[in-house]
């Protein structure tokens, strides 16, 4: 049992002006796998780093089962991290690599070589035991990292950008085998990534970092589904979300050059026209998965077409994406194969408003 | 046509190749005559009849082991050696130990000063021993330390201290932190990160410190010859000197075979710590 809380915690590096992380929240529950998100530089490893303590807390307290544990040696909280770079010790087997952490915590030999065999059976690495990490592939490196936290059987794991150095397929590979083994081990979990499918998929919750500020907590689905503002948006789900500058006219919304008027639904037009958005602008979001070229859907809803001209389109096998432009914004539809268009192109699409996000244009945040 | 371009690139591919290795051999040649030479007239001399007068190249004998049995028999030599093997085998000890911690606290932590006195250690390597040899003696008055071992093997370790901890730590640095950081997590202090993760990663620089430190004393003539007064208190430098200081007798057999024996301890210490001169150390610890 581990719970890890995050309370106010602020960060900021001496020769810097600014604060790298500003008020960062955050309860996690034993065994839960979180995922922090988010672009280059917006404070993901320096939260981490400061959990395993490798970095000081400038203020706000860091609590481990209910101990604050800010002034704690990395070594007293029991913290076993994967690093980007993977950190491995050059000089030992991987075996020692491995075994390295349980010597210095006093185990006995029987039991570190049982628990480093036991791992290495998981990861497949029984082989390569007694190379040294210059005789391994990215792959196998990576997997002796993973090795290294997995002996340890720490109560909480940390891992910076595990799989940036590998190529796309292994990247996919293993991010199903640390999936797995945290589905075995159940051990708590924080992991950083700027990579948003990797997010989605590993994630039992998501925190969505940018400049150093939570901007959104959520499991992946809460995330995907109701954005909080603009920037979560735009970042999670690819390809992004798709933005309009609108304003809303007695129930239909139309950009800037009137080049759509789509109709907007019942439920969604009570709740803007009782926040007061009558008349206002608005930032209109929708999924390029909700923009459709059937036939049926534009029959269906005739108040919710938009002419455009495609730019770009991209023929991916099972599905296309049309990059196309209506007045001065551009967006992305995805549709079907069959409906792949070559550049050039008008096409009409259907935009399912049951879907659409709206966002105050000045403070970017949901207003639905 | 193509295939013709192809073998005229091949072929002048070949040509430059040999011209590259041409250059390189001769150059290399040319070098080691230039170290051989000189090398060879000693040994030769080492070996022959104290009737030699000159160091010159002559392959013929009479050969005798005589000036090696001379050398113990009838000069101090035995007693330089041994004082110089001491003085060296203390400045490599002590100052490794200082060069190596130093460099390693350069290198990791921060404190007050820090930069400051890196850029003294600069400065203070720029003055000539020459220049300091007077503040040596003075000091060597103040402190009683003259015709003493202990004072000169300060002086060496002092000397050798600020550019070699330059050099340490520009070793050190270049073992990623990321080593320290995965080990603090694994459970290791200070000292165990020291000792089993950064250390045997600069290996090759120490082993390179150690050989240099044990060199110096028995290449030094000038600080020697002016701190220590005693004939029984001299290193093999400044007592192979006497030999053939005086130009109506110059003993150069003697000074020959004196100057061979030398060579022996630093080639047994090169041999020993050959196998820790190697480079690329750090490689696969880190990135994919
Ligand atoms: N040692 C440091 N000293 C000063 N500023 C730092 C230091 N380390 C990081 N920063 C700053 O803190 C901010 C957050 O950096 P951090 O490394 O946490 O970003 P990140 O989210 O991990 O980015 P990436 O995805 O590129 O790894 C950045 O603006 C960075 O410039
Ligand atoms: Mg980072």
């Amino acid at each position: 049992m581990v719970e890890l809380n995050l309370e106010h915690i602020y960060k900021k590096y001496d020769n810097a002006d600014d604060y790298s992380v500003t008020d960062f929240n955050l309860d996690i529950k034993d065994q839960e796998f979180i995922v922090f998100v988010g672009p280059s530089g917006c404070g993901k490893s320096t939260t981490l780093r400061m959990i395993a303590g490798l970095e000081d807390i400038t203020k706000g307290d860091l609590k481990i089962d209910g101990n604050v544990v800010n002034d704690e040696a990395p070594k007293d909280r029991d913290i076993a991290m994967v690093f980007q770079t993977y950190a491995l010790y050059p000089h030992m087997t991987v075996f020692d690599n491995m075994a390295f952490g349980l010597k210095l915590r006093k185990y006995s030999k029987d039991e570190i070589d049982k628990r480093v065999h036991h791992a290495a059976d998981i990861l497949g690495l029984e082989e390569y035991l007694e190379r040294k990490p210059a005789a391994l592939s990215g792959g196998q490196r990576q997997r002796v990292a993973l090795g290294r936290a997995i002996v340890r059987d720490a109560p909480i794991f940390l891992m910076d950008e595990p799989l940036s150095n590998l190529d796309a397929k292994l990247r996919v590979a293993m991010r199903a085998q640390i999936a797995k083994l945290h589905q075995d081990l159940k051990t708590t979990t924080i992991y950083v990534t700027h990579d948003q499918t990797e997010a989605m998929t590993m994630a039992d919750r998501i925190v969505v970092m940018k400049d150093g500020k939570v901007q959104q907590i959520g499991t992946p689905q809460e995330v995907y589904d109701q954005p909080t503002n603009v920037f979560v948006g735009g970042f999670i789900g690819a390809p992004a979300m798709n933005f309009f500058n609108v304003t809303l006219d007695q129930g239909y919304i139309y950009d800037e050059g009137k080049n759509f008027n789509l109709k907007v639904p019942e439920g969604c037009l009570k709740i803007l026209e009782s926040k007061g958005y009558e008349q206002k602008k608005l930032v209109f979001g929708i999924r390029p998965e909700d923009m459709h070229t059937e036939q049926a859907f534009i029959e269906t809803f005739p108040d919710s077409i938009v002419s455009a001209t495609v730019s770009v389109s991209e023929l991916l096998g099972a599905e296309s994406q049309l990059y196309s432009k209506v007045g001065e914004t551009e967006f992305v539809c995805k549709v079907d194969a069959r409906d792949f268009v070559q550049p050039g192109t008008k096409v009409t699409m259907g935009v399912d408003l049951n879907k659409a996000h709206f966002f105050d244009p000045e403070t970017e945040n949901s207003v639905y | 046509m193509a295939e013709k371009i192809h073998t005229k690139g091949k072929s002048s591919i070949k040509r430059s190749r040999f011209i590259k290795y041409f250059l390189t051999y001769l150059f290399m040649l040319l070098l080691s005559l230039v170290i051989i030479y000189p090398l060879l007239i000693t040994v030769m001399t080492a070996f022959k009849n104290s009737d030699v007068v000159a160091f010159t190249l002559s392959f013929q004998g009479p050969w005798t082991l005589k000036n090696f049995q001379d050398l113990f028999m009838t000069t101090l030599y035995g007693k330089w050696y041994w004082n110089t093997l001491v003085i060296s085998v203390a400045t490599m000890v002590i100052q490794v130990a200082v060069v190596t911690l130093a460099g390693y606290t350069y290198s990791r932590y921060s404190f007050a000063g820090k930069k400051w006195s890196l850029t003294f250690f600069l400065v203070v390597q720029m003055v000539p021993t020459m220049a300091a040899l007077t503040a040596f003696y003075v000091l060597g008055m103040l402190l009683n330390g003259l015709d003493h071992y202990w004072f000169l093997t300060l002086i060496y370790i002092g000397g050798g201290i600020p550019m070699n901890t330059w050099l340490m730590k520009g070793y050190f640095d270049t073992v990623p932190y990321d080593f320290d950081e995965s080990a603090k997590l694994d459970g290791a202090g200070n000292f165990t990160i020291f000792w089993k993760i950064v250390m045997p990663l600069v290996k090759p620089m120490i082993a390179v410190q150690a050989l240099w430190a044990f060199m110096g004393p028995f290449g030094d003539f000038m600080t020697a010859r002016y701190l220590l007064r005693e004939e029984s208190n001299l290193t093999v430098a400044v007592g192979l000197q006497q030999f053939i200081s005086d130009p109506k007798d110059q003993q150069v057999a003697l000074f020959a075979a004196g100057a061979i024996l030398i060579a022996l301890p630093i080639c047994a210490l090169f041999f020993y710590l050959q196998k820790y001169f190697v480079t690329g150390l750090t490689a696969g610890g880190a990135k994919g």
